[in-house]
């Protein structure tokens, strides 16, 4: 007692500064000694609920794998896997254990085809998980919406077009491309005919993943893209741009002859590109009449399509843009006619006009 | 009658299961690896009739328990292995390294019990 007594005598009678750097210690101790209590709570905590949940997601595989390999061969389900669906359908009124159902299906899904993977999306059904994925659709969250769309998409889901379809137009662009990635998983091809009506911008990084998606499936019958080329929608006619290259359309030749004169230079320049790869010959006399008028990313493009598509009677155009202020035309010009003409190449190195691009000439004659 | 030996390695838990239960379902006796690692470690201690591995796993790769088994233990244990879309040249690597067959993912396990039948006969 007297110990603690002279302490708090000391501290009476100590500078107010003292005073101070001790009530703030004291203060910064006992913050530290609750912290460190708390945080040794959430731990214990955390711990527990992983090791709950290793062990719930334990017992449900097995459960799975039990309810997929109790199956009758006339494709009912029997007693068994009915008991196994009631035991489901508690736990995924649950959230935490929902989600683990959720993701242990989605798991195996991925992995194995055929019956198998029909079994898993009954089960998906008739546990209720179906009818949350719905409710989340009906959620004022954009975000719950974006999931609940990309769950039904991961669980090829086809039956919920109808409820999927309208958030084609919803302000955010996160859902719109949940739909459009559902439309494409679901319908393939036909999934695509958004495409008609959508007045948004279709991002770079969505036209990846719907052309990755459409790469996915055996069948490749590409459905008509005219309408999209002629679309109002700029992204819209790039997208199908992409199309035409990456499945050879060369049916859509004429369409994509008239998009030459397209207001937008971004989409006669890729244009070019795809008659490139389409053998467009028609379009290269037309350009080359024109060449002067094309601005200098159409002109550059058009050498990448004469690269490929030239004829010996091209030879007087080349050689009129031998010497082009572009770099990139210079480089393409000396290319084709190393490729048409190798005599007339090799004597460029020696004609005094050609001096200053010795080093390019030197380039393209070791290429 | 003394049972065939096999070493699964699959980093997925729910596939392993359930590629186990099948297994084990024809009279063959399975060996789980979670990881690379310890696929390694059941190849050398099991000395397995055949071996099922996925292509991308923690720790020690697909590829390098093909490069393990035929190189440093010298084995010519068949290997099946499987591949998700997109890792057509990681198939390629394996043949080249010694694989014997490929199942692509997502896979009917009623068509890799056909193909570790054909090996294992």
């Amino acid at each position: 007692m007297a110990t603690y007594q002279y302490l708090i005598d000391y501290f009476n009678e100590a500078p107010l500064l003292i005073q101070l750097a001790w009530a703030v210690s004291c203060i910064l101790f006992t913050a530290i000694v609750i912290l460190t209590l708390y945080l040794k709570l959430i731990r214990a905590t955390l711990r527990k609920k992983d090791i709950e949940t290793a062990r719930f997601r334990k017992d449900y595989e097995s459960t799975l794998i039990e309810y997929l390999y109790s199956s009758s061969e006339d494709g009912n389900i029997n007693d068994q896997q009915i008991a196994i669906i009631e035991k489901l359908n508690v736990s995924v009124h649950i959230k935490s254990k929902r989600k683990i159902i959720i993701s242990i299906l989605y798991n195996l899904m991925n992995e194995v085809s055929g019956e198998m993977s029909d079994s898993i999306k009954t089960l998906y059904f008739k546990t209720g998980l179906y009818d949350y994925a719905l409710a989340r659709l009906e959620n004022k969250n954009w975000y719950i919406i974006a999931k609940g769309i990309g769950e039904l998409t991961r669980f090829k889901i086809e039956e919920a077009h109808d409820l999927v379809e309208p958030f084609i137009k919803h302000p955010r662009h996160e859902v719109r491309k949940e739909t459009q990635l559902y439309m494409v998983n679901m319908f393939r091809f036909k999934g695509l005919s958004f495409l008609d009506e959508l007045k948004t911008p279709l991002s770079e990084w969505a036209q990846v993943q719907l052309l990755e998606t459409l790469q996915k499936f055996d069948d490749q019958q590409i459905c008509d893209i005219k309408p999209w080329l002629k679309s109002s929608n700029e992204t819209v006619i790039l997208f199908a741009l992409k199309l035409a290259k990456m499945y050879n359309q060369f049916e859509v030749k004429d369409t994509l002859m008239e998009l030459l004169s397209h207001p937008i230079k971004k989409i006669r320049v890729r244009v070019i590109e795809v008659l490139t790869s389409l053998y467009g010959i028609e379009a290269k006399e037309m350009l080359k009449a024109n060449f002067n008028d094309l601005s200098l990313e159409e002109q550059i493009s058009f050498f990448g399509l004469l690269e490929k598509l030239v004829v010996p009677s091209d030879e007087p155009f080349i050689e009129k843009h031998l010497f082009h202020k572009n770099f990139e035309i210079q480089l393409l010009a000396l290319k084709i006619l190393k490729s048409i003409n190798i005599d007339k190449f090799m004597g460029l190195s020696k004609s005094t006009k050609s001096r200053g691009n010795k080093k390019i000439i030197q380039f393209v004659t070791n290429t | 009658m003394t049972r065939k030996k096999i070493v699964l390695a699959e980093d997925n838990s729910t596939l392993s299961l359930l590629l186990k239960f099948r297994l084990e379902k024809e009279g063959y006796e399975l060996f789980m690896a979670q990881d690379g690692r310890e696929a390694l470690d059941l190849i050398e201690k099991e000395s397995p009739d055949l071996i099922l591995t996925d292509i991308m796993m923690p720790f020690v790769s697909g590829l390098e328990v093909i490069s393990h088994v035929r190189l440093k233990l010298d084995s010519d244990t068949p290997v099946i292995v499987f591949s998700s879309a997109g890792q057509e040249e990681m198939v390629i690597k394996a043949f080249n390294l010694g694989a014997n067959d490929f199942m692509g993912k997502p896979f009917s396990p009623n068509e890799l019990i056909i193909r570790v039948k054909r090996l294992l006969n």
